[in-house]
């Protein structure tokens, strides 16, 4: 049974200064009958999460199961909205957040209270969640960091964050262990040849390690209240010629 | 007299990937205590600690939060003050029991947050709550949403949160964002510039109105860094409100001392 992913949200490897950006990648599996959401993204995401699945014909009380790759504040936030779905995580990360260490600024400490009111299915080892689908320890970026393999496509979350941490083999962003963030940045290359990264467009592992897909950012702001709406665009597309662009 | 300082701007953006959420956050000292208005989004958790260590402070310094309403992007920090009474208005409060279906705003597990916090719940009576700062009810956004009217050195300044959303509410004369009730909120809007000078939005600047036309106090600016290709450097965009400098001439004022 091969499983269908479609992405509701494409990470963004992103960073600001004043604000943590947590665009982080959202994915919608379909097998056999089932519907899986991979991460659940932040609260920032929430509308538009609702609206997405909408325009898919689709409605949160459709989703049977939402696995969390792991309890950061920029993936596990709208978990609550999945009324009939089990939760799935590792019984290793639900344990950790119930006391995040003092120096992890991204696992709010109300994470695992919130989620405790869920339909919670603790994991602790590899196992199928579904036909063709099965879930794989990633630690590293957190204690129990997980991913979803299905065929040879891997939903990575935060073990691989981007490409280019793909490309430089090292987890750059990591709140548990470094070494086995790196481990398990290998191990999620090894696994797949396509990887949905937590912070990124998918890419193939290659080598070259490529991305699949354009990518586009639009913000939309105004700085005179009586004027009019500006928008800045940011887009990765396919490369052009100069010769023949504009036409 | 209080001392009024903003920490955060609020942002008059959105983006179509997310809601940035960054709503105006402001600390205010009468000498004898040191309050927090509203708490924001988690994404501006290490910004808003970082604002307080700017003024001396940690998150374990605060003596109260005063909640403006408990929308995610106002409360999700809150639980940072261990040592603060957080005022909420009880009508927010009683709401978070049976939210409405269609209202996305405020976190269903928003009682998960302040659980185990030092609650103070305000009745919908006006009342001078600390020296020169006091209460006002400005319900529509949300159900039960409360400013503060503070004085300041430099006049009355309304903490309007988003019964005031940004400067382009005042231009237009109606809120953009009165998700609970439109009527309430447009009453709202007319009453908070009515209480005051200076207007502290919820998701813009702060600005005083000059014949009628809006003149910012502050300004703001963001860098986005984004790792978009496998094997290059980071591309970065920026946005500011720098105040306008000449262009045309080909001269910034610097290159023209």
């Amino acid at each position: 049974m091969a499983c269908e992913i479609t992405l509701l949200f494409t990470g963004c490897p992103a960073s600001a200064d004043g604000f943590w950006v947590g665009a982080s990648t959202v994915a919608l599996c379909r097998t056999d009958g089932r519907l899986i959401l991979f991460d659940a993204g932040p609260y920032a995401y929430r509308p538009l999460l609702l609206g997405r699945l909408k325009r898919l014909g689709l409605a949160p009380a459709d989703i049977d199961t939402v696995v969390l790759s792991h309890l950061h504040w920029d993936t596990a936030t709208n978990a609550d909205l999945f009324s009939n779905a089990d939760v799935v995580v590792h019984a290793r990360e639900l344990a950790y957040a119930e006391k995040p260490a003092a120096h992890d600024w991204a696992t709010p400490p109300y994470m695992a209270r919130a989620l405790k009111k869920l339909r919670l299915k603790p994991v602790s080892e590899e196992c199928d969640i579904a036909a063709g689908l099965r879930v794989v320890e990633l630690p590293g970026h957190t204690p129990g960091s997980i991913g979803l393999v299905a065929g040879r496509e891997l939903l990575a979350g935060d073990a691989v964050a981007c490409a280019r941490d793909a490309a430089r083999g090292h987890a750059s962003e990591w709140f548990s262990d470094g070494a086995q963030a790196d481990a398990s940045l290998a191990k999620a290359l090894g696994c797949a040849d396509l990887i949905y990264a937590g912070h990124d467009r998918p890419f193939r592992v290659g080598p070259p390690i490529a991305h699949v897909g354009d990518y586009a950012l639009r913000i939309r702001l105004f700085v005179d209240p009586v004027g009019m709406d500006q928008e800045i665009c940011v887009k990765s597309e396919r490369a052009s010629s100069f010769a023949t662009w504009p036409e | 007299m209080v001392r009024l300082d903003l920490l955060i701007p609020g942002l008059s953006a959105k983006t179509d990937h997310f809601l940035f959420g960054i709503c105006t956050l402001v600390l205010l000292r009468d000498g004898r205590r040191t309050i927090l208005f509203d708490a924001g989004a988690y994404r501006v958790r290490g910004a808003l600690i970082a604002a307080l260590n700017a003024h001396g402070l940690a998150p374990d310094d605060i003596d109260a939060v005063y909640m403006s309403h408990l929308h995610w992007d106002h409360v999700e920090n809150v639980d940072l003050f261990r040592n603060a009474d957080i005022y909420v208005s009880r009508s927010e409060y009683d709401y978070t029991a049976a939210i409405a279906p269609s209202d996305w705003g405020t976190p269903p597990f928003v009682r998960d947050i302040l659980d185990d916090l030092r609650l103070v719940l305000l009745d919908d009576r006006e009342e001078e709550l600390f020296p020169g700062m006091r209460t006002i009810s400005l319900p529509g956004h949300s159900i039960g949403l409360q400013g503060l009217v503070v004085d300041t050195e430099h006049g009355k300044a309304v903490l309007a949160a988003d019964a005031l959303w940004s400067a382009r509410d005042v231009v237009r004369g109606k809120p953009d964002l009165a998700f609970y009730n439109v009527e309430q909120g447009t009453a709202s809007l007319t009453k908070l510039l009515e209480a005051g000078t200076i207007y502290y939005p919820g998701h813009d600047r702060p600005f005083r109105l000059e014949d009628g036309r809006v003149r910012y106090l502050a300004q703001s600016a963001y860098r986005l860094r984004m790792a978009l290709q496998p094997y290059a450097e980071d591309l970065t965009c920026a946005f500011s409100t720098e105040t306008g400098a000449a262009l045309t001439g080909g001269l910034l004022p610097a290159d023209r001392a």
